[in-house]
């Protein structure tokens, strides 16, 4: 039941890198690509695409152990 | 296919008419409007977060003992699936823009997708977690209002995606009239930005 387990994460983290990966990518080209838009709601948009891209980044970082907080399993 | 037969009878007879007077003048009223209901929201996700943390750092040691474990990789995927749909929405809205139709239904329906795997990926953790959940304490009582909160935030998104989804079959909005769907781009967007936070305080701190 354990090996079960821990197969299963090995998976979820395999997978959570390398969507995260991808997801990092199309935020960040995505914001690049409206770098230049002007109005009130596109700067926010901005905003959120970037903090979009931080969010998969700590998610990639998480899934290979990088960075894990006090409580959670490893 | 049937999609795309409602879709296009939904746009027929106005998908390109030039917005009026009354939208323009009201359009940045209704952003800045909404702004202000995302801050009055973050607002209060800031206070349960700040009460979280204060209580977090005065207590005895971290994590209390006897509080369940988190699954940091169940929630590594779970993260990634949320924020990929914050990248499918941006998509939506861009299509939108560029006024390829279907692409855009695609594009917001693999996003409510996406929105209803992150809660089912939520609804296993707290599954787990329940076992646990009488000697958690403070842990568990921040955990489930925090992710619980922010998850009814995600279902009132995944229904509110599907309204404009099905707005846009009826032909409520046009290619040049589309306020609704900018919204709820910002909407979900505000949900992606807030798990971020609380992606790093539950399991990352």
């Amino acid at each position: 039941m354990a090996g079960i387990s821990a197969t299963v994460a090995h998976v979820e983290r395999i997978f959570a890198l390398v969507l995260g990966i991808v997801v990092f990518f199309v935020a960040a080209i995505a914001l690049k690509n409206d770098w230049n838009s002007k109005g009130l709601e596109n700067h926010v948009f901005k905003l959120m695409l970037a903090l979009l891209a931080l969010g998969a980044f700590l998610a990639i970082l998480a899934s290979v152990n990088v960075l894990a907080g006090k409580g959670v399993e490893i | 296919m049937a999609v795309a037969s409602v879709t296009h009878a939904g746009l027929v007879g106005r998908p390109y008419e030039e917005p009026d007077q009354l939208y323009l003048e009201t359009r940045e009223l209704r952003v800045q409007g909404f702004l202000l209901f995302m801050v009055s929201d973050l607002v209060l996700f800031s206070s349960f977060i700040f009460a979280y943390l204060y209580l977090r750092n005065t207590g005895q040691g971290w994590p209390p003992p006897g509080a369940p474990k988190l699954d940091l990789a169940l929630a590594a995927i779970n993260s990634v699936i949320l924020f990929g749909s914050g990248a499918t929405m941006h998509f939506a809205l861009e299509n939108w823009k560029h006024r390829h139709f279907m692409k855009f239904a695609n594009w917001i329906v693999l996003t409510i997708v996406l929105g209803a795997l992150f809660l089912s990926g939520q609804l296993i953790e707290y599954a787990k977690l329940a076992v646990g959940w009488g000697s958690s304490g403070i842990f568990g009582a921040g955990f489930f209002t925090l992710t619980g909160m922010h998850g009814f935030h995600v279902f009132c998104g995944i229904i509110y995606l599907t309204v404009l989804l099905l707005q846009t079959l009826q032909g409520k909005y046009t290619f040049t009239k589309y306020t609704g769907l900018t919204l709820g781009t910002l909407y979900w967007h505000f949900v992606d930005v807030i798990w971020v936070v609380l992606f790093s305080i539950f399991y990352l701190y």
